[in-house]
C-alpha cells in the first residue's frame, strides 16, 4: 500500500525567529514530497497563509490546510486546523483577541478564551516533553471532544519507542486518537543551521550558549514519505491523511464586502456614485460639461459597475470629501484615480482632459486588478483623516494593513553577528566597510578592512547564515497608510494585531496579500509638499488676497516652464534632486505630459534599464524614432519608443508577446520582487519566446527584457506619475510667480524636501527677496511674510527656526507681544513666562538684539535674569555694565548655523576665502566660464553626500560656497583612496577636472583635502575674522 | 587605542601617532574612528587600573614630599616648600621628579605655584611654569584659557558665550554679576587660585598592608621551628587585620637564607580570612612539601590585598539557610585543603553544560570560584552512560554492523541522532544506539553520518 501523509503541523517564518523556511519553500517541498496535504500553523499568526496559498496554486499542492499553533499561558500547546468557514473566521477572531491582548509582538491566550469551543475547527494535542496529558487538562478533552487528536510526533530524540507507547496509553486513557505530526520548523534539513541561529536570536544569545533551547537535530524538515514510514506506525501516517480529507476550506471561499453605510437609504451604490459624479461634473464645468468628457464618464461607470466597484469609490469619495470639508488639500494617484469620475468626485485636480492619452489606461475588465487609489494627504494633518476613518468605522472594521520587515543585509550582519558570539564592536565595524554589501557576493578586501578574516571559519558561517537569513519576516510593522475598510468586523477575514503605535491596529496581511486576496485597501499618505503648497495659498490670499487652489493655478505658464528648463527648481516638488536638475536643461519640458515623464525618468529603474538617454537623444533629434511594429508604436509612441512607465512594460508584454493580462500583472509583481526572490527566469522565456513568435527581432526583445529587468522594484507608473506631475506644476509656478510664499510655506513645512532652510532662504536671497532675522518683538511662531520697500513680500523668519524653543513658550512670547513690544530682557522672561533655557537659545539665535545688543550682551543680560518675585516684579536689577568684546562676525555666522541653521550674514566661505586663496580654489560662479576638461580646485562647505545603489560606487558631493554650488562626482577608487576625507570633511578641498556639458557643470574629483579645521577657527580665532 | 563609553557610545580618548595620522582624534565615536582607519585596535578605558597606577604613584611620590594629594583622575598634588632644601633647590627637585617618573615610564606637565589651583590650572594647560610670588600670579593666570579650569561645561560655554574665554576675561568682569550669573563658588575658586583665599588639602594615605619579618639570631633548619615562627606571625597578622576590620584571600611567606635566594610560599583561600589558625592549617600542609634548599635565617609574611571582613557572630537559629551557609563552607575549606595538599592544577570542580553534544555537555572549573553561582541544567529524559570515553573508539563492522571485541553488537534502543555544533569544530551528526555486547555489557555507540557511516563507542553503562 502507498504511503498517504498530511503534514498538519508546520511553522513557515512567519512564525517569526522560529521557522526556518518561506511558506513557499514548505509548499513546494510538500508538493514535490507528493503529501496529501500540507498545513501552515504559524503561532497565533495568518501571515503566512497567502503566500502559501498562491504557492499552493502555482505547484499543485494537493490541498493547502490553514491552521495555527497556539500555546496557553499553562504552557499547554495546541494546533488549530480549519475545517471550514466558520472555522476560520473563529480562529481569526480567537488570534485577534489574543493578540490584542497582549504586547506587540506577542499573545496571551487562556482556557477561557476556548469557552466557544472553536467551531468548525479540529485540533491536535501537542503533548508536552514529559508526554503527560494532565487531568488538569480535561477541559480540553471537554472541549473539544470528537475534533480532538493526539499529535505524535517522532524526532529521532532516543525517545521514540517510550513516546509511542506513552501516548498510545494515554489516548486509550483519555480515548482519543493519534495521528502522526512533524512538528515542521524547515521545508529541507540543511536549514536546521539557520534554525539554530533563528532560535538564538530570538532567546538573545549566542548559539553556544543557547544549549537546550536548540533542537539537537533537523528531524524537522519535511521528511519524506519513505522516512515517514519507517519513523512512524502506518495507521498514524493515514490518519494525518484522513483528517487532511475532511478539511475543505480554501481561502478563495472568503468575501471580502464593502462598508455599505456610505448609501443613502432609496439609493444602490450605483445610482448613488451616479448622483455624485454627476454633480461633481456640474461643478467642474459650470458652463457645460463637453460631450466627449460625458462620453467618457460613462464609460467608466459602466466599467466600475460591472467590476462592482462602485462602493470602493464611494468609500474613498467620503474619505476626500472629509478632508475638503476640513480644508486638508489632497491629491489622489493611482491607476484609477486619474479617472475622469475621479475627477469630478473631487479625488485628483488632473484635468482628464490636459492627459487625454491615459484616461483609457484606467482600471481594465480583463486584467481583473482591483482599483489602486492612493491619496496623498498634507502630511501635518493626515493623522486627522486617519481618526476620522477609525471614527466613522470603527476598529472593528478600519485597521492599517501590515508591512512585513525583513531582513536586510545590514540587520541581518548584526543579528547574525550577534549570535556567532561577535563583538558589538567587530559588528559594526564589518557593517560599515559593508555599507553598500548588496547581501550575496562580499569583497574579502571588505572582511580585512573590517580588521577580520575572510577566511576564518566564523567570519564563513556569518556570511553564509547572513545570506540565508536575507528576506526572512523580523516583525509586522504598520503599513504607512494602507487602510483596509470591511463591512462586517475585519477579524473574521484576517486577525488584527496591535501595532507599536497607542491605539493603532494592524491586520496580519501586507499589501501583496490584500492585492492576492482582492482586498481593497486605501492608502491615506502623508505629503509634505501639499501642506507646503496649502501654506502657500494661505500666505498669498493673507498678503494680497488673490485666492488660489490646485485647481484653479493658471495651467501651462511658459514662464514657469522657462524656469524649469533653466534647472531653477530648488525646493519644488519632485524634480529638485540634483540628478533632476541636471537632467531638466536637457530635457527641456515645455507642457505638462513632458513633466508626467520627467517625474518618472530619473529614478533607478529607468536609469538602470538605460533609457535616460535614448530618450534624451530622440527628444532632440539626434536619433529616429522608430518601432518595430504597429503594436508597440501604439503603446510606446507617447515616450517617443522607449519604455518609460510600469504599465508600457505590462503592455509591451501584451501586445508583442502574447501575455495574457493576467500573466503581465503577475510579470509586474515578479518585477517587483525579482531582486529580492529570483524568479524572472520563466518570464524571460516566454516573453523572448513570444515576442519571436510575433516576428520580432531577437535582438529587440533581450532589449526589451533587460529593460524589465532593470526596471526591477522601481518601475514607476505612470498613474502616479501624472498626479505628482500637477504637483510639480503648481509648486513651480508658486515659486516662480509668488517666490517669497512659497518659501516661507516650505520653511514652515520643515523637516521635508531635499534641501535645508539655509539653502532654500540662500536661494531666495538669490532670486532677489529680502530675508530679515528673527526678533522677538516682531516675528510670529511661523516664518511670515511682511510688506518690504515698495510693497513686495519680504520673508520674516519665525520664532520656530529658534533651535530649543518649544512651540508653546514661542506662543506664549507672540501672545503678550499684542499688549506692547518687550523692552528688556527681564521684562520678556516675566511677562512671557520664559525660563532661563528658552531665554538662552533667543540668545544664541540673535532675536534679543533688538532689547540688549549683541549675542554676548544679550547672555550676560539672560544669564543675570531672576525668577520673578511677586514683590519686586517689575523692579529692575541694576549692575555695573561688563566689559564684554563684540562677537565677530565669524562667531556671529557659526551662532546663526547653531540655532537656525542658517546665516543671513555673509557666507563663511567669504571669511575663509583669504586663507583659501593658498590653495588656490576657484569659486562656484566663476565655473561656467571655465573650459571642458580643464583642471581646476575648488572648496566649499559640504552640503549632501549620495551614493546611489545605481550608480556602481559613485559618491556624489554637493558642495556650497559664497556664489553657488558645485557639483562632485567621486568616483569609487578615488573615494576609497580619500576615505577619511570623503566621510569627515565638513569643508571640503578639491582637485580635480572640469566637465561641461551645456548648462550643466560637474567637477570630477581627482583628491580631497579636509580643511574642517577652518570652520573652527571661525568661531575660536576671533583675530582673523574681525 | 583607548575607547571609553559615554552615553552608550565608544569614544576615542587616547589615540597613538598613527591613528591621529589617519585622522582619529579624541572624542571621536569608535565607528568614525574605524571607519577611517578600519585596521585600529581597540582597547576598553579602564579606570580601576587608572586609579590603582595614580595611587602607586602617590605613595611613590611621598619620597619627595610629606604632603601628596591626589586632586583628579590625572593630577597629583605635592607641597614642595618643605623639600626644596633636602633636594638642592626648586630646579634641582623638579628636574629629580620629571627624570625619575620618565624611567617609570610616565611623562608629566608639571607647574609650580603658590597656591594649589594656581598650580593645577597651570600644569592642565600644559605650561612648564614656575611662578614662586604669590603677586606674580595675576599676570601668569590672565591668560589662562577657561578649558583649564574644569568648570562645569555648561558653565562654560555660557562663558564662551559672552565671549569670555581666559581667566582674565572673568577678572575684568564686575565681581557681583559674575557672582550672582555664576555662583560664589567660581569667584571662590579663582580667589583661592590667585592667593586671596586659604586653600587647604587632605593628604593621600595608602591603604595598609601587612608586612612583618623574624629574624633569626643564627641560621635554623628546624622546621618545627620555622613553623613555630611562621604561627607567630600569622598570629600578628591575625590581629593587624582584626584592629582593621579586614581580612585577606592570599599570603605569602618568604624564607631568607645566606646565600640561595629566598623560598616563597603563596597561600591562597576561597573566601577572605584573617584567622590564624585556618591560614595555619593550611601552611602546615604546604608546607610539609616544601623543600628548603638551606637553612633560613629570617621568614617574612605579607598579606594580599585586604579587603573588608564583618567579624562572624555565632548565631544560635538553625535554620535552613544557615545550615546551607554551613554547608557550603566546609565544601569550600575542603576544596582550599585539597588545592593546598595537591596544587592548584589538580583539583577540579565539574559542572554541567546545557549542551547536546555529550563531549561538551560538561566543563571543569576553578574549585576556590564561587562554585554555587552555576546552577545545574540537564535534560533528565535523555539517557547517557555515566562512564563516557575520553574520545569515542572507532569500531570495526560487519556488513554494517558493529562489532565488539569480535562480536556483533545488538542494537536495542535509538537512534538518537545528534546533529549540531555547526557553530565550532564540534559539527557532529551521529546516530548513537544503546547496544548490547556479546559479553553482556551495555553500551552507547553512534555511527557517523557525516562522510563515511563509521561505528564508534562513546560509552558503556554501569
Amino acid at each position: 500500500m502507498t504511503v498517504r501523509y498530511a503534514e498538519l503541523h508546520a511553522l513557515s517564518n512567519f512564525t517569526f525567529l522560529r521557522g526556518a523556511s518561506h511558506p513557499e519553500e514548505l509548499v513546494e517541498t510538500a508538493a514535490a514530497l507528493g503529501y496529501e496535504a500540507l498545513a501552515i500553523t504559524d503561532e497565533c499568526s495568518m501571515s503566512g497563509i497567502v503566500r502559501a496559498h498562491a504557492a499552493a496554486k502555482e505547484t499543485g499542492l494537493k490541498k493547502l490546510i490553514i491552521g495555527s499553533e497556539l500555546r496557553l499561558r499553562s504552557g499547554r500547546k495546541l494546533v488549530a486546523l480549519v475545517q471550514n468557514k466558520g472555522g476560520y473566521a473563529a480562529l481569526c477572531q480567537l488570534i485577534s483577541k489574543a493578540r490584542r491582548a497582549a504586547e506587540k509582538g506577542s499573545y496571551e491566550l487562556t482556557r477561557l478564551d476556548f469557552e466557544s469551543g472553536l467551531p468548525g475547527c479540529l485540533v491536535l494535542w501537542i503533548p508536552d516533553r514529559d508526554l503527560r496529558l494532565d487531568v488538569e487538562d480535561h477541559w480540553i478533552r471537554e472541549t473539544f471532544r470528537d475534533r480532538l487528536w493526539i499529535a505524535v510526533e517522532l524526532m529521532a530524540d532516543g525517545r521514540q519507542r517510550e513516546q509511542l507507547e506513552r501516548l498510545r496509553e494515554e489516548g486509550r486513557r483519555l480515548k482519543l486518537p493519534l495521528v502522526a505530526s512533524g512538528d515542521v520548523h524547515m521545508h529541507i534539513r540543511a536549514r536546521r543551521i539557520l534554525q539554530d541561529a533563528v532560535t538564538a536570536i530570538r532567546l538573545r544569545t549566542t548559539v553556544d550558549k543557547a544549549g537546550f533551547a536548540l533542537h539537537s537535530n533537523g528531524e524537522r524538515h519535511l521528511r519524506s514519505l519513505a522516512v515517514l514510514a519507517h519513523a512512524y506506525p502506518a495507521e498514524l501516517l493515514e490518519e494525518s491523511a484522513r483528517i487532511a480529507d475532511t478539511l475543505h476550506f480554501s481561502l478563495h471561499e472568503l468575501r471580502y464586502e464593502y462598508p455599505n453605510e456610505l448609501v443613502p437609504a432609496g439609493e444602490t451604490a450605483g445610482t448613488y456614485l451616479r448622483k455624485l459624479t454627476e454633480e461633481g461634473m456640474r461643478r467642474r464645468w459650470p458652463g457645460g460639461v463637453p460631450a466627449k468628457v460625458i462620453a467618457l464618464v460613462e464609460h467608466e461607470l459602466k466599467l466600475i459597475a460591472d467590476l462592482e466597484y462602485e462602493s470602493y469609490f464611494l468609500t474613498v469619495e467620503d474619505i476626500v470629501s472629509f478632508a475638503r470639508a476640513k480644508n486638508i488639500l489632497c491629491q489622489g494617484r493611482g491607476s484609477a484615480a486619474n479617472s475622469a469620475v475621479c475627477f469630478c468626485l473631487g479625488i485628483t485636480e488632473v484635468d482628464p482632459g490636459r492627459m487625454a492619452v491615459l484616461v483609457e489606461r484606467f482600471i481594465s475588465k480583463e486584467r481583473n486588478e482591483p482599483p489602486d487609489i492612493d491619496v496623498d494627504f498634507e502630511h501635518e494633518r493626515r493623522e486627522e483623516v486617519i481618526q476620522y476613518i477609525y471614527g466613522k468605522y470603527g476598529r472593528e472594521r478600519a485597521a492599517l494593513a501590515a508591512t512585513v520587515i525583513t531582513y536586510r543585509p545590514r540587520s541581518a550582519l548584526r543579528d547574525v553577528g550577534k549570535v556567532l558570539g561577535l563583538s558589538d564592536l567587530q559588528i559594526s565595524r564589518l557593517s560599515r566597510s559593508m555599507q553598500w554589501w548588496d547581501g550575496r557576493t562580499v569583497d574579502d578586501s571588505r572582511i580585512l578592512e573590517a580588521g577580520l578574516n575572510p577566511d576564518s571559519p566564523v567570519i564563513r558561517r556569518l556570511l553564509y547564515l547572513v545570506r540565508e537569513i536575507i528576506g526572512f519576516p523580523r516583525h509586522l510593522s504598520q503599513h504607512v497608510g494602507g487602510f483596509v475598510i470591511c463591512n462586517a468586523p475585519l477579524h473574521e477575514l484576517v486577525p488584527v494585531e496591535n501595532a507599536t503605535m497607542p491605539d493603532r491596529t494592524v491586520i496580519q496581511w501586507e499589501k501583496d496579500d490584500l492585492e492576492e486576496m482582492g482586498l481593497l485597501k486605501v492608502d491615506v499618505l502623508g505629503l509634505g509638499m501639499l501642506t507646503a503648497i496649502r501654506r502657500s495659498f494661505d500666505l498669498i490670499r493673507d498678503f494680497d488676497g488673490r485666492d488660489y487652489s490646485l485647481a484653479s493655478v493658471p495651467a501651462e505658464d511658459p514662464r514657469v516652464y522657462d524656469m524649469i528648463c533653466a534647472g531653477d527648481t530648488m525646493g519644488v516638488f519632485q524634480i529638485e534632486s540634483r540628478a533632476q536638475m541636471a537632467m531638466l536643461p536637457r530635457l527641456k519640458p515645455r507642457c505638462y505630459y513632458d513633466l508626467v515623464i520627467e517625474v518618472a525618468i530619473i529614478r533607478p529603474g529607468p536609469i538602470q534599464g538605460d533609457m535616460v538617454h535614448p530618450y534624451l537623444r530622440r527628444r532632440n533629434g539626434e536619433e529616429a524614432v522608430d518601432y518595430p511594429s504597429e503594436e508597440v508604436k501604439g503603446v510606446l509612441q507617447r515616450t517617443l519608443g522607449v519604455p518609460i512607465f510600469q504599465e508600457q512594460v505590462m503592455q509591451l508584454a501584451v501586445v508583442a508577446a502574447g501575455f495574457t493580462p493576467g500573466e503581465a500583472d503577475r510579470l509586474r509583481r515578479a518585477m517587483a520582487a525579482w531582486k529580492r526572490r529570483g524568479g524572472l527566469g520563466p518570464f524571460e522565456d516566454k516573453l523572448i519566446s513570444g515576442m519571436r513568435e510575433r516576428g520580432y527581432a531577437e535582438e529587440f526583445a533581450r532589449q526589451i527584457f533587460r529593460q524589465i529587468e532593470g526596471f526591477g522594484e522601481y518601475g514607476f507608473p505612470e498613474s502616479h506619475s501624472a498626479s505628482f506631475a500637477l504637483l510639480v506644476y503648481v509648486s513651480c509656478w508658486l515659486k516662480c510667480h509668488t517666490p517669497a510664499a512659497f518659501t516661507c510655506a516650505l520653511l514652515n513645512s520643515q523637516p521635508m524636501g531635499f534641501y535645508s532652510a539655509s539653502q532654500l532662504v540662500q536661494d531666495l536671497r538669490r532670486h532677489g527677496v529680502e530675508v530679515r532675522a528673527v526678533d522677538v518683538n516682531v516675528s510670529s511662531w511661523d516664518c511670515s511674510l511682511e510688506a518690504g520697500e515698495g510693497g513686495a513680500p519680504v520673508l520674516r523668519l519665525g520664532l520656530r527656526m529658534v533651535k530649543g524653543l518649544s512651540e508653546n513658550a514661542g506662543q506664549r512670547i507672540v501672545a503678550e507681544r499684542e499688549k506692547g513690544r518687550y523692552a528688556t530682557v527681564q521684562g520678556l522672561m516675566e511677562r512671557a513666562q520664559l525660563d532661563r533655557r528658552d531665554l538662552g537659545v533667543l540668545a544664541t539665535s540673535g532675536a534679543l538684539q533688538a532689547l540688549s545688543g549683541d549675542r554676548h550682551k544679550a547672555r550676560w543680560a539672560v544669564a543675570g535674569t531672576e525668577k520673578p518675585v511677586p514683590l519686586f516684579r517689575g523692579v529692575e536689577h541694576y549692575e555695573a555694565a561688563p566689559l564684554l568684546k563684540k562677537p565677530t562676525e565669524g562667531q556671529n555666522i557659526v551662532a546663526d548655523y547653531q540655532s537656525t541653521g542658517l546665516t543671513l550674514e555673509r557666507h563663511p566661505m567669504c571669511l575663509l576665502r583669504r586663507h583659501l586663496d593658498r590653495y588656490h580654489y576657484m569659486a562656484a560662479g566663476q565655473l561656467p566660464d571655465m573650459s571642458n576638461g580643464q583642471r581646476i580646485n575648488v572648496a566649499g562647505l559640504v552640503i549632501t553626500k549620495q551614493r546611489p545603489g545605481t550608480a556602481s560606487g559613485v559618491t556624489f558631493v554637493t558642495l556650497e560656497d559664497e556664489s553657488g554650488y558645485i557639483n562632485l562626482i567621486v568616483w569609487r577608487k578615488v573615494a576609497e583612496e580619500f576615505r577619511s576625507e570623503l566621510l569627515n570633511a565638513r569643508l571640503l578641498g578639491i582637485a580635480g577636472e572640469l566637465q561641461i556639458e551645456g548648462r550643466v557643470i560637474h567637477v570630477i574629483a581627482q583628491r580631497l583635502f579636509d580643511h574642517s579645521e577652518m570652520l573652527g577657527e571661525l568661531s575660536v580665532s576671533s583675530r582673523d575674522f574681525r | 587605542m583607548i575607547v571609553e563609553e559615554q552615553h552608550g557610545i565608544h569614544r576615542v580618548l587616547l589615540a597613538d601617532a598613527a591613528a591621529r595620522a589617519a585622522g582619529v582624534m579624541a572624542g571621536l565615536s569608535a565607528n568614525a574612528a574605524l571607519a577611517l582607519l578600519p585596521t585600529l585596535k581597540l582597547e576598553e578605558r579602564n579606570p580601576v587600573r587608572e586609579q590603582q597606577v595614580l595611587e602607586r604613584l602617590a605613595s611613590w611620590l611621598e619620597r619627595f614630599s610629606s604632603f601628596v594629594s591626589i586632586a583628579d583622575r590625572n593630577l597629583l598634588l605635592l607641597e614642595i616648600a618643605g623639600s626644596l632644601n633636602l633636594f638642592g633647590g626648586l630646579q634641582s627637585l623638579r628636574q629629580t621628579i620629571v627624570r625619575d617618573l620618565g624611567m617609570l615610564g610616565f611623562s608629566a606637565a608639571v607647574a609650580i605655584a603658590p597656591t594649589p589651583l594656581a598650580a593645577t590650572w597651570l600644569a592642565r594647560s600644559g605650561r612648564r611654569i614656575c611662578i614662586r610670588a604669590t603677586e606674580n600670579l595675576g599676570p601668569a593666570l590672565r591668560r589662562l584659557p577657561l578649558t583649564c579650569l574644569h568648570w562645569p561645561s555648561g558653565q562654560r560655554e555660557l562663558l564662551t558665550g559672552m565671549g569670555i574665554t581666559a581667566i582674565g576675561d572673568c577678572l575684568r568682569l564686575p565681581r557681583e554679576g559674575f557672582a550672582r550669573r555664576f555662583g560664589a563658588e567660581r569667584l571662590l575658586d579663582l580667589d583661592r587660585a590667585l592667593g586671596h583665599l586659604p586653600d587647604p588639602r587632605d593628604s593621600w594615605r595608602a591603604p595598609e598592608r601587612f608586612c612583618a619579618d623574624y629574624e633569626m639570631t643564627e641560621e635554623q633548619s628546624d622546621r618545627e621551628l620555622l613553623l613555630n615562627i611562621c604561627r607567630e606571625l600569622l598570629l600578628s597578622h591575625e590581629q593587624f587585620l582584626l584592629a582593621r576590620q579586614l581580612g585577606t584571600q592570599s599570603l605569602c611567606f618568604s624564607f631568607f637564607h645566606l646565600k640561595s635566594t629566598a623560598t616563597e610560599l603563596r597561600l591562597g583561600a576561597a573566601l577572605a580570612d584573617r584567622s590564624a589558625s585556618r591560614w595555619f592549617e593550611l601552611l602546615k600542609i604546604r608546607f610539609e612539601a616544601l623543600r628548603l634548599p638551606e637553612p633560613v635565617i629570617a621568614v617574612r609574611l605579607r598579606s594580599g590585598l585586604s579587603q573588608p571582613l564583618l567579624a562572624e557572630t555565632a548565631r544560635l537559629s538553625f535554620s535552613h539557610k544557615a545550615e546551607k551557609q554551613k554547608h557550603r563552607y566546609s565544601i569550600a575549606q575542603l576544596a582550599e585543603r585539597l588545592v593546598a595538599r595537591i596544587g592548584d592544577h589538580s583539583v577540579h570542580a565539574l559542572t554541567m553544560v546545557a549542551e547536546h553534544r555529550p563531549e561538551y555537555a560538561w566543563c571543569a572549573r576553578n574549585p576556590l570560584s564561587d562554585w554555587t553561582a552555576s546552577t545545574l541544567t540537564m535534560l533528565t529524559d535523555t539517557r547517557r552512560p555515566l562512564w563516557m570515553l575520553p574520545e569515542p573508539a572507532l569500531l570495526p563492522a560487519d556488513s554494517g554492523y558493529p562489532l565488539h571485541r569480535g562480536c556483533r553488537l545488538t542494537l536495542l534502543d535509538g537512534p538518537e541522532r545528534l546533529e549540531t555544533g555547526w557553530w565550532d569544530e564540534g559539527n557532529v551528526s551521529r546516530d548513537y544506539y544503546t547496544a548490547l555486547s556479546g559479553a553482556g555489557m551495555r553500551l552507547w555507540v553512534f555511527r557517523n553520518r557525516q562522510r563515511t557511516p563509521d561505528w564508534y563507542l562513546h560509552g558503556i553503562f554501569g
